[in-house]
């Protein structure tokens, strides 16, 4: 009776924190401020539905699947987050690094290429 | 109806609004909503199959999970580099 409470709750919160992700991911003004409402649904929520897999089926072929799947996803969430945030700095500045995008320090080759450049 | 099977519909009932910035945002924002979604769909497989005790469809969630990194970084690395 306990664990199914536990279950019960574990999945409620995940629908909560899935919801909460999926209305930040709407109303974030820009995909900077959108990916950071991806972690939790993505990693956090997993967890929770795993641990009440886990918790009604016991160990058991349904939870081990369960669990490899949340693997793949913990590996796959953070790698997107950056690739995803990468590929939307090079679309919008044209490079991802501050020194060649024009809104942060320059670096050594840039400042070397303005002291040499003809007066 | 377990609660599997209710936590699945209320999943897919919460992703609306996620749904909508895939559907109307800018490219960048529907790939980030894309992602969102494909992760929660690797859920709603696992708890459909939970809630109707068809062991098999787990393998379902673990392919989707595996070809969610795999073809996540080949659109994202596309749209960096060609679209």
């Amino acid at each position: 009776m306990v664990t199914q409470i536990i279950a019960d709750v574990s999945l409620a919160v995940a629908v909560v924190i899935v919801a909460i992700s999926s209305i930040g991911v709407l109303v974030m003004p820009d995909v900077y401020g959108k990916v950071h409402f991806v972690t939790p649904a993505a990693l956090v929520a997993p967890v929770l539905i795993a641990l009440a897999i886990a918790i009604r089926e016991g160990y058991d072929q349904s939870s081990v699947q369960t669990w490899l799947a949340l693997l793949f996803l913990v590996i796959a969430g953070p790698l997107l987050a950056h690739a995803t945030l990468r590929a939307a700095r090079i679309r919008e500045k044209g490079d991802w690094r501050p020194g060649h995008s024009g809104d942060g320090p320059p670096d050594e080759a840039e400042g070397t290429e303005a002291e040499e450049a003809p007066r | 109806m377990s609660a599997f099977v209710a936590a699945a519909i209320a999943l897919l009932v919460v992703m609306i609004p996620a749904g909508v910035v895939l559907w109307r945002g800018k490219l960048m924002e529907a790939v980030v909503a894309y992602e969102m979604i494909s992760s929660v769909v690797v859920m709603v497989l696992a708890l459909l199959a939970e809630g109707f005790q068809r062991p098999g469809v787990f393998e379902l969630a673990i392919l989707l999970a595996v070809l969610l990194l795999g073809s996540g970084l080949v659109f994202v690395r596309a749209l960096e580099r060609w679209l």
